[in-house]
Protein backbone atom coordinates (compact mmCIF):
# COMPACT_ATOMS: atom_id res chain seq x y z
CA UNK A 1 0.00 0.00 0.00
CA UNK A 2 1.37 3.35 -1.03
CA UNK A 3 0.79 6.12 1.77
CA UNK A 4 0.69 9.64 1.14
CA UNK A 5 -0.28 13.18 2.30
CA UNK A 6 -2.64 15.78 0.63
CA UNK A 7 -2.05 19.18 1.79
CA UNK A 8 -5.39 21.18 0.70
CA UNK A 9 -3.62 24.33 0.70
CA UNK A 10 -7.01 25.98 0.60
CA UNK A 11 -7.47 25.33 3.72
CA UNK A 12 -4.20 26.20 5.07
CA UNK A 13 -4.70 29.40 7.91
CA UNK A 14 -0.86 29.68 8.21
CA UNK A 15 -0.96 28.65 11.96
CA UNK A 16 2.69 26.64 11.71
CA UNK A 17 1.03 23.83 14.21
CA UNK A 18 2.96 21.67 11.58
CA UNK A 19 6.18 23.92 12.02
CA UNK A 20 5.84 22.94 15.63
CA UNK A 21 4.85 19.57 16.10
CA UNK A 22 7.60 18.34 13.28
CA UNK A 23 10.63 20.10 15.08
CA UNK A 24 9.24 18.37 18.17
CA UNK A 25 8.49 14.73 17.58
CA UNK A 26 11.68 15.12 15.20
CA UNK A 27 13.68 16.46 18.23
CA UNK A 28 15.13 19.38 16.57
CA UNK A 29 17.21 21.75 17.84
CA UNK A 30 16.28 25.02 18.75
CA UNK A 31 17.43 27.70 15.76
CA UNK A 32 16.51 31.06 16.07
CA UNK A 33 14.38 32.09 12.86
CA UNK A 34 15.51 35.55 10.96
CA UNK A 35 13.23 38.38 10.33
CA UNK A 36 12.90 38.74 6.41
CA UNK A 37 9.89 41.42 6.27
CA UNK A 38 7.37 38.30 6.32
CA UNK A 39 5.39 35.98 8.39
CA UNK A 40 6.96 32.92 7.90
CA UNK A 41 9.19 31.33 10.28
CA UNK A 42 12.70 30.93 8.77
CA UNK A 43 13.44 31.79 5.11
CA UNK A 44 14.30 28.29 3.86
CA UNK A 45 14.36 24.66 4.73
CA UNK A 46 17.44 23.70 6.83
CA UNK A 47 19.21 20.63 7.91
CA UNK A 48 16.99 20.72 11.62
CA UNK A 49 13.79 22.24 9.56
CA UNK A 50 12.14 19.75 7.32
CA UNK A 51 8.87 21.23 7.31
CA UNK A 52 8.09 25.52 6.52
CA UNK A 53 4.89 26.94 6.05
CA UNK A 54 5.15 29.21 3.15
CA UNK A 55 3.76 32.69 3.23
CA UNK A 56 4.23 33.40 -0.53
CA UNK A 57 2.75 37.35 -1.63
CA UNK A 58 1.26 36.82 -4.85
CA UNK A 59 -1.20 39.41 -6.66
CA UNK A 60 -4.37 37.72 -8.02
CA UNK A 61 -7.49 39.51 -9.78
CA UNK A 62 -5.93 42.90 -8.69
CA UNK A 63 -5.48 41.85 -5.02
CA UNK A 64 -2.76 41.09 -3.10
CA UNK A 65 -3.19 37.79 -0.72
CA UNK A 66 -1.35 35.00 0.65
CA UNK A 67 -0.55 31.71 -1.34
CA UNK A 68 0.31 29.72 1.66
CA UNK A 69 2.25 26.33 0.76
CA UNK A 70 3.45 23.58 2.96
CA UNK A 71 7.45 23.40 1.85
CA UNK A 72 8.87 19.94 2.59
CA UNK A 73 10.11 16.37 0.86
CA UNK A 74 7.77 15.45 -1.71
CA UNK A 75 8.45 12.20 -1.61
CA UNK A 76 8.25 11.16 -5.20
CA UNK A 77 7.90 8.14 -6.81
CA UNK A 78 10.72 8.28 -9.44
CA UNK A 79 13.13 10.19 -6.63
CA UNK A 80 16.29 12.71 -7.81
CA UNK A 81 18.05 11.40 -4.28
CA UNK A 82 17.94 8.24 -5.15
CA UNK A 83 19.51 8.75 -8.54
CA UNK A 84 22.32 10.90 -7.64
CA UNK A 85 23.14 9.21 -4.76
CA UNK A 86 25.88 6.79 -4.62
CA UNK A 87 26.47 5.43 -1.42
CA UNK A 88 24.45 2.00 -1.01
CA UNK A 89 21.65 2.04 1.27
CA UNK A 90 22.06 5.66 2.10
CA UNK A 91 18.57 6.72 0.55
CA UNK A 92 16.19 4.22 0.66
CA UNK A 93 12.50 3.75 -1.25
CA UNK A 94 9.82 2.00 1.30
CA UNK A 95 7.15 -0.12 0.32
CA UNK A 96 4.83 1.89 1.14
CA UNK A 97 6.65 4.54 -1.26
CA UNK A 98 7.99 6.88 1.76
CA UNK A 99 11.89 8.08 0.54
CA UNK A 100 14.10 8.08 3.45
CA UNK A 101 17.47 8.96 4.25
CA UNK A 102 19.63 6.30 6.37
CA UNK A 103 22.01 8.58 8.28
CA UNK A 104 24.83 5.89 8.70
CA UNK A 105 25.08 5.26 5.26
CA UNK A 106 25.07 8.61 4.23
CA UNK A 107 28.52 10.14 3.12
CA UNK A 108 27.51 13.91 2.97
CA UNK A 109 28.53 14.45 -0.91
CA UNK A 110 25.32 16.34 -1.08
CA UNK A 111 24.76 14.91 -4.50
CA UNK A 112 20.83 14.38 -3.47
CA UNK A 113 20.77 18.25 -2.81
CA UNK A 114 22.00 18.44 -6.95
CA UNK A 115 19.27 15.20 -7.75
CA UNK A 116 16.54 16.67 -6.15
CA UNK A 117 14.25 18.64 -8.36
CA UNK A 118 12.00 20.45 -5.27
CA UNK A 119 15.28 21.24 -3.69
CA UNK A 120 14.53 19.49 -0.38
CA UNK A 121 17.75 18.11 1.12
CA UNK A 122 20.30 20.64 3.25
CA UNK A 123 23.40 19.23 4.68
CA UNK A 124 24.70 19.66 8.30
CA UNK A 125 27.58 21.45 9.00
CA UNK A 126 27.96 19.49 12.24
CA UNK A 127 27.35 15.91 11.34
CA UNK A 128 28.34 16.16 7.32
CA UNK A 129 25.24 14.05 6.51
CA UNK A 130 22.11 15.68 4.97
CA UNK A 131 18.44 15.45 6.52
CA UNK A 132 15.27 16.04 4.99
CA UNK A 133 11.56 14.81 6.04
CA UNK A 134 11.29 11.18 6.86
CA UNK A 135 7.38 11.08 6.08
CA UNK A 136 7.80 10.20 10.33
CA UNK A 137 8.75 6.76 8.79
CA UNK A 138 9.16 5.85 12.74
CA UNK A 139 5.27 6.83 13.15
CA UNK A 140 4.16 5.41 10.64
CA UNK A 141 5.64 2.29 11.17
CA UNK A 142 3.42 1.46 14.36
CA UNK A 143 0.23 2.84 12.56
CA UNK A 144 0.29 6.65 13.52
CA UNK A 145 -0.08 9.40 11.29
CA UNK A 146 3.16 11.98 10.61
CA UNK A 147 3.29 14.74 13.00
CA UNK A 148 2.59 17.01 11.07
CA UNK A 149 -0.68 15.53 9.66
CA UNK A 150 -1.70 14.90 13.96
CA UNK A 151 -1.26 18.57 14.53
CA UNK A 152 -3.32 20.08 11.69
CA UNK A 153 -6.17 21.99 13.09
CA UNK A 154 -8.36 22.69 9.77
CA UNK A 155 -7.79 19.48 8.16
CA UNK A 156 -5.92 20.89 5.46
CA UNK A 157 -3.36 18.00 6.10
CA UNK A 158 -4.42 14.50 5.56
CA UNK A 159 -2.95 11.06 6.12
CA UNK A 160 -3.77 7.99 3.95
CA UNK A 161 -3.81 5.45 0.92
CA UNK A 162 -2.85 7.31 -1.62
CA UNK A 163 -5.36 5.92 -4.57
CA UNK A 164 -7.96 7.58 -1.70
CA UNK A 165 -6.27 10.56 -0.97
CA UNK A 166 -6.29 11.49 -5.20
CA UNK A 167 -9.98 10.45 -5.58
CA UNK A 168 -11.15 13.30 -1.99
CA UNK A 169 -8.48 15.48 -3.69
CA UNK A 170 -10.46 14.89 -7.07
CA UNK A 171 -13.57 15.37 -5.16
CA UNK A 172 -12.21 18.90 -3.24
CA UNK A 173 -11.17 20.37 -6.86
CA UNK A 174 -14.55 19.74 -8.29
CA UNK A 175 -16.32 21.80 -5.16
CA UNK A 176 -13.46 24.49 -5.83
CA UNK A 177 -14.45 24.96 -9.31
CA UNK A 178 -18.07 24.75 -8.18
CA UNK A 179 -17.53 27.63 -6.14
CA UNK A 180 -15.80 29.33 -8.90
CA UNK A 181 -12.14 28.42 -8.81
CA UNK A 182 -11.93 27.73 -12.24
CA UNK A 183 -7.97 27.45 -12.09
CA UNK A 184 -7.91 24.59 -9.21
CA UNK A 185 -6.42 21.39 -9.52
CA UNK A 186 -3.86 18.91 -8.17
CA UNK A 187 -0.52 19.20 -7.53
CA UNK A 188 0.96 15.81 -9.05
CA UNK A 189 3.85 16.31 -11.20
CA UNK A 190 4.08 13.32 -13.24
CA UNK A 191 7.60 14.50 -13.92
CA UNK A 192 9.06 12.53 -11.16
CA UNK A 193 6.10 9.74 -11.65
CA UNK A 194 4.13 10.99 -9.21
CA UNK A 195 4.52 12.23 -5.65
CA UNK A 196 3.55 11.04 -2.14
CA UNK A 197 2.95 14.51 -0.77
CA UNK A 198 -0.15 15.36 -3.09
CA UNK A 199 -1.28 19.23 -3.36
CA UNK A 200 -4.95 20.27 -3.95
CA UNK A 201 -3.58 24.19 -5.66
CA UNK A 202 -6.69 26.80 -6.38
CA UNK A 203 -4.62 28.13 -8.96
CA UNK A 204 -3.12 24.66 -10.35
CA UNK A 205 -2.18 26.60 -13.57
CA UNK A 206 0.65 28.52 -11.75
CA UNK A 207 2.22 26.29 -9.40
CA UNK A 208 5.04 28.55 -9.15
CA UNK A 209 3.05 30.99 -7.20
CA UNK A 210 2.97 27.93 -4.58
CA UNK A 211 6.69 27.59 -5.01
CA UNK A 212 6.27 24.36 -6.35
CA UNK A 213 8.06 23.89 -9.85
CA UNK A 214 5.85 23.53 -12.70
CA UNK A 215 7.53 20.20 -14.66
CA UNK A 216 9.63 19.08 -12.05
CA UNK A 217 11.77 16.07 -13.40
CA UNK A 218 15.20 14.25 -12.29
CA UNK A 219 17.64 16.46 -14.19
CA UNK A 220 19.25 15.52 -17.32
CA UNK A 221 22.42 15.89 -16.50
CA UNK A 222 21.83 13.46 -13.58
CA UNK A 223 20.24 10.68 -15.68
CA UNK A 224 23.21 11.18 -18.06
CA UNK A 225 25.74 11.29 -15.47
CA UNK A 226 24.03 8.00 -14.32
CA UNK A 227 23.45 6.06 -17.45
CA UNK A 228 24.94 6.62 -20.79
CA UNK A 229 28.26 7.82 -18.85
CA UNK A 230 28.61 4.91 -17.18
CA UNK A 231 28.03 3.47 -20.26
CA UNK A 232 31.17 5.19 -21.88
CA UNK A 233 33.42 4.98 -19.01
CA UNK A 234 32.88 1.23 -18.91
CA UNK A 235 33.95 0.98 -23.09
CA UNK A 236 37.01 3.42 -22.40
CA UNK A 237 38.06 1.64 -19.30
CA UNK A 238 38.04 -1.99 -20.67
CA UNK A 239 38.53 -0.91 -24.23
CA UNK A 240 41.94 0.88 -22.71
CA UNK A 241 42.82 -2.28 -21.02
CA UNK A 242 41.98 -5.46 -23.52
CA UNK A 243 43.11 -2.94 -26.26
CA UNK A 244 47.11 -2.60 -24.31
CA UNK A 245 47.03 -6.12 -23.61
CA UNK A 246 46.21 -7.36 -27.13
CA UNK A 247 48.31 -5.09 -28.44
CA UNK A 248 50.90 -6.45 -25.99
CA UNK A 249 49.85 -10.17 -26.81
CA UNK A 250 50.22 -9.29 -30.75
CA UNK A 251 52.81 -6.78 -31.57
CA UNK A 252 54.95 -7.27 -28.26
CA UNK A 253 57.41 -4.16 -26.96
CA UNK A 254 59.56 -1.88 -29.05
CA UNK A 255 62.85 -2.89 -29.57
CA UNK A 256 65.40 -0.97 -30.88
CA UNK A 257 66.95 -3.87 -32.48
CA UNK A 258 64.59 -5.23 -34.30
CA UNK A 259 62.43 -2.22 -35.27
CA UNK A 260 65.20 0.74 -35.45
CA UNK A 261 65.51 3.50 -38.61
CA UNK A 262 67.68 1.18 -40.75
CA UNK A 263 69.19 4.78 -42.58
CA UNK A 264 70.62 5.39 -39.45
CA UNK A 265 74.25 5.54 -38.07
CA UNK A 266 74.87 2.42 -35.61
CA UNK A 267 76.02 3.21 -31.97
CA UNK A 268 79.62 5.69 -32.27
CA UNK A 269 82.16 5.33 -29.14
CA UNK A 270 83.28 7.93 -27.23
CA UNK B 1 84.15 3.91 -22.85
CA UNK B 2 81.68 1.94 -24.24
CA UNK B 3 78.55 4.02 -25.91
CA UNK B 4 76.41 1.29 -24.46
CA UNK B 5 77.96 2.21 -20.65
CA UNK B 6 77.07 5.47 -21.01
CA UNK B 7 74.38 6.63 -19.22
CA UNK B 8 72.11 9.50 -20.64
CA UNK B 9 70.04 12.23 -17.68
CA UNK B 10 66.21 12.02 -19.05
CA UNK B 11 64.59 13.24 -16.00
CA UNK B 12 65.89 14.63 -13.29
CA UNK B 13 65.06 14.57 -9.82
CA UNK B 14 62.73 17.26 -9.87
CA UNK B 15 60.65 16.32 -12.58
CA UNK B 16 60.95 12.59 -11.26
CA UNK B 17 59.57 13.84 -7.95
CA UNK B 18 57.06 15.89 -9.84
CA UNK B 19 55.53 13.12 -11.79
CA UNK B 20 55.25 10.23 -9.07
CA UNK B 21 53.39 13.13 -7.06
CA UNK B 22 51.00 13.39 -10.08
CA UNK B 23 50.83 9.58 -10.52
CA UNK B 24 49.98 8.80 -6.77
CA UNK B 25 47.45 11.58 -6.42
CA UNK B 26 45.76 10.91 -9.78
CA UNK B 27 45.57 6.73 -8.99
CA UNK B 28 43.87 8.20 -5.54
CA UNK B 29 41.59 10.52 -7.04
CA UNK B 30 40.55 8.24 -9.49
CA UNK B 31 40.03 5.24 -7.56
CA UNK B 32 38.23 7.43 -5.19
CA UNK B 33 36.43 9.29 -8.05
CA UNK B 34 34.90 6.15 -9.34
CA UNK B 35 33.49 5.12 -5.99
CA UNK B 36 31.84 8.18 -5.34
CA UNK B 37 30.41 7.96 -8.96
CA UNK B 38 28.22 4.92 -8.85
CA UNK B 39 26.99 2.57 -5.71
CA UNK B 40 28.65 -0.71 -8.69
CA UNK B 41 32.19 1.12 -7.82
CA UNK B 42 31.21 1.59 -4.11
CA UNK B 43 33.54 -1.10 -2.75
CA UNK B 44 36.53 1.26 -4.21
CA UNK B 45 35.67 3.66 -1.31
CA UNK B 46 36.49 0.21 1.37
CA UNK B 47 40.03 0.44 -0.08
CA UNK B 48 40.98 3.86 1.67
CA UNK B 49 38.30 4.09 4.75
CA UNK B 50 35.04 4.34 3.46
CA UNK B 51 32.41 6.80 1.68
CA UNK B 52 32.51 9.04 4.78
CA UNK B 53 36.09 9.48 4.82
CA UNK B 54 36.86 9.50 0.79
CA UNK B 55 33.94 12.39 0.39
CA UNK B 56 36.69 14.53 2.77
CA UNK B 57 39.67 12.73 0.96
CA UNK B 58 39.04 12.77 -2.46
CA UNK B 59 38.66 16.26 -3.46
CA UNK B 60 41.56 17.06 -1.39
CA UNK B 61 44.17 14.56 -3.96
CA UNK B 62 42.07 16.35 -6.48
CA UNK B 63 43.89 19.48 -5.89
CA UNK B 64 46.88 17.83 -4.88
CA UNK B 65 46.93 16.35 -8.91
CA UNK B 66 46.05 19.90 -10.10
CA UNK B 67 48.98 21.69 -8.40
CA UNK B 68 50.97 19.30 -9.51
CA UNK B 69 49.49 19.63 -13.55
CA UNK B 70 50.08 23.49 -12.87
CA UNK B 71 53.99 22.64 -12.03
CA UNK B 72 54.35 19.85 -14.81
CA UNK B 73 52.81 22.92 -17.16
CA UNK B 74 55.76 25.50 -15.95
CA UNK B 75 58.20 23.00 -16.19
CA UNK B 76 57.42 21.54 -19.66
CA UNK B 77 54.49 23.22 -21.70
CA UNK B 78 57.37 24.65 -23.76
CA UNK B 79 58.91 21.52 -24.86
CA UNK B 80 55.49 19.92 -25.36
CA UNK B 81 54.35 22.30 -28.90
CA UNK B 82 53.89 20.27 -31.53
CA UNK B 83 56.30 20.64 -34.52
CA UNK B 84 56.08 19.70 -37.95
CA UNK B 85 57.30 16.04 -37.32
CA UNK B 86 55.23 15.53 -34.52
CA UNK B 87 52.07 16.51 -36.84
CA UNK B 88 53.19 14.21 -39.67
CA UNK B 89 54.20 11.77 -37.14
CA UNK B 90 50.45 11.68 -35.56
CA UNK B 91 48.37 11.16 -38.74
CA UNK B 92 51.03 7.89 -39.25
CA UNK B 93 49.65 6.76 -35.28
CA UNK B 94 48.87 3.39 -36.79
CA UNK B 95 52.45 3.03 -38.20
CA UNK B 96 53.92 3.59 -34.22
CA UNK B 97 51.80 1.68 -32.70
CA UNK B 98 52.75 -1.58 -35.22
CA UNK B 99 56.24 -1.37 -34.96
CA UNK B 100 56.59 0.21 -38.07
CA UNK B 101 59.20 3.22 -36.62
CA UNK B 102 61.17 3.37 -40.17
CA UNK B 103 58.05 5.48 -41.22
CA UNK B 104 58.38 7.80 -38.81
CA UNK B 105 59.44 11.50 -38.79
CA UNK B 106 62.23 11.49 -35.43
CA UNK B 107 60.52 12.95 -32.62
CA UNK B 108 62.06 15.36 -30.00
CA UNK B 109 62.81 15.35 -25.94
CA UNK B 110 58.78 14.29 -26.10
CA UNK B 111 57.34 12.38 -29.14
CA UNK B 112 53.86 14.06 -30.30
CA UNK B 113 52.16 10.82 -28.41
CA UNK B 114 53.69 11.87 -24.85
CA UNK B 115 52.83 15.52 -26.06
CA UNK B 116 49.08 14.37 -26.83
CA UNK B 117 48.90 13.28 -23.60
CA UNK B 118 50.27 15.89 -21.63
CA UNK B 119 47.89 18.88 -23.47
CA UNK B 120 44.83 16.34 -23.04
CA UNK B 121 46.04 16.52 -18.71
CA UNK B 122 46.27 19.72 -19.00
CA UNK B 123 42.71 20.30 -20.35
CA UNK B 124 40.84 17.22 -18.09
CA UNK B 125 42.87 18.66 -15.08
CA UNK B 126 41.13 22.15 -15.64
CA UNK B 127 38.12 20.94 -16.43
CA UNK B 128 37.91 18.36 -13.61
CA UNK B 129 39.31 21.05 -10.99
CA UNK B 130 36.45 23.67 -12.02
CA UNK B 131 33.68 20.96 -12.23
CA UNK B 132 34.90 19.42 -8.91
CA UNK B 133 35.09 22.59 -7.25
CA UNK B 134 31.56 23.27 -7.93
CA UNK B 135 30.96 19.61 -6.81
CA UNK B 136 32.72 19.66 -3.71
CA UNK B 137 30.27 22.66 -1.85
CA UNK B 138 26.60 22.06 -3.13
CA UNK B 139 24.74 24.46 -1.02
CA UNK B 140 26.97 27.33 -1.71
CA UNK B 141 26.88 26.74 -5.78
CA UNK B 142 24.01 27.83 -8.22
CA UNK B 143 21.76 24.48 -9.12
CA UNK B 144 22.55 25.25 -12.87
CA UNK B 145 26.18 25.25 -12.39
CA UNK B 146 26.43 22.16 -10.28
CA UNK B 147 24.00 20.38 -12.90
CA UNK B 148 26.70 21.20 -15.72
CA UNK B 149 29.54 20.16 -13.31
CA UNK B 150 27.62 16.49 -12.59
CA UNK B 151 28.06 15.55 -16.11
CA UNK B 152 31.18 17.32 -16.92
CA UNK B 153 33.25 15.81 -14.28
CA UNK B 154 33.46 12.48 -14.85
CA UNK B 155 33.13 13.53 -18.59
CA UNK B 156 36.93 15.11 -18.01
CA UNK B 157 37.54 11.99 -16.05
CA UNK B 158 36.74 8.90 -18.46
CA UNK B 159 39.10 11.18 -21.14
CA UNK B 160 41.68 11.40 -18.54
CA UNK B 161 41.92 7.83 -16.52
CA UNK B 162 41.26 6.65 -20.57
CA UNK B 163 44.70 8.71 -21.68
CA UNK B 164 46.43 7.50 -18.13
CA UNK B 165 46.01 3.65 -18.72
CA UNK B 166 47.56 3.86 -22.22
CA UNK B 167 50.07 6.12 -20.34
CA UNK B 168 50.62 3.20 -17.87
CA UNK B 169 51.22 0.46 -20.68
CA UNK B 170 53.92 2.84 -22.49
CA UNK B 171 55.25 3.11 -19.54
CA UNK B 172 55.31 -0.37 -18.38
CA UNK B 173 55.08 -3.23 -21.40
CA UNK B 174 55.11 -1.27 -24.57
CA UNK B 175 58.39 0.60 -24.19
CA UNK B 176 60.88 -1.43 -22.39
CA UNK B 177 63.15 1.28 -19.92
CA UNK B 178 61.29 3.81 -19.96
CA UNK B 179 60.45 2.73 -16.17
CA UNK B 180 63.80 3.33 -15.06
CA UNK B 181 63.91 6.80 -16.93
CA UNK B 182 61.05 7.75 -14.94
CA UNK B 183 62.32 6.13 -11.64
CA UNK B 184 66.15 6.30 -11.75
CA UNK B 185 66.71 9.35 -14.27
CA UNK B 186 68.54 7.72 -17.10
CA UNK B 187 68.44 6.16 -20.35
CA UNK B 188 70.72 4.42 -22.38
CA UNK B 189 72.14 6.19 -25.84
CA UNK B 190 70.74 3.58 -28.20
CA UNK B 191 67.17 3.98 -26.31
CA UNK B 192 67.12 7.49 -26.62
CA UNK B 193 68.35 6.95 -30.24
CA UNK B 194 65.47 4.91 -31.13
CA UNK B 195 62.87 6.68 -29.32
CA UNK B 196 63.55 10.22 -29.68
CA UNK B 197 66.19 10.56 -32.39
CA UNK B 198 66.26 14.61 -32.50
CA UNK B 199 66.99 14.88 -28.75
CA UNK B 200 69.64 12.13 -28.71
CA UNK B 201 71.47 14.06 -31.60
CA UNK B 202 71.26 17.57 -28.89
CA UNK B 203 73.11 15.43 -26.30
CA UNK B 204 75.42 13.84 -28.70
CA UNK B 205 76.69 17.35 -30.25
CA UNK B 206 76.33 18.61 -26.83
CA UNK B 207 78.53 16.06 -25.34
CA UNK B 208 81.29 16.48 -28.26
CA UNK B 209 80.95 12.94 -29.56
CA UNK B 210 81.71 12.38 -33.02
Amino acid sequence: MIVAKLIDTTLCIGCKACEVACQEWNDQEYTLGTFNGSYQTMPDLAHNFWNLIRFNEVERNGAQSWVMSKYQCMHCAEAGCIAACPAPGAITQMANGTVDFVHENCIGCGYCITGCPFDVPRLSPATKKVYKCSLCSDRTAVGLEPACIKTCPTNCLTFGERDELLRSAEIRTRELKADGHAQAGIYNPAGVGGTNVIYVLNDATQPEQYGLPKDPEIPWTVRLWKGPLKALGAMVFMGSILGAFFHYVIFGPQDPEKHGHPEEEPTHEA
Amino acid sequence: MKLDEIRIPRFDAYERVMHWMAALSFVYAALTGLALWTPVLYWLASLSGGGFVIRGTHPWSGVLFSVVIGWMYRRWAKTMYLDADDRVWLTRLDKYATHQHGALPPSGRFNAGQKMLFWSQVATGLLLLVSGVVLWFPEEMPRGLRLAAIAAHPLAAIGSIGGILVHIYMGTAAVPHSMRAILRGWVSPEWARFHHPKWYKVWRDSANLR
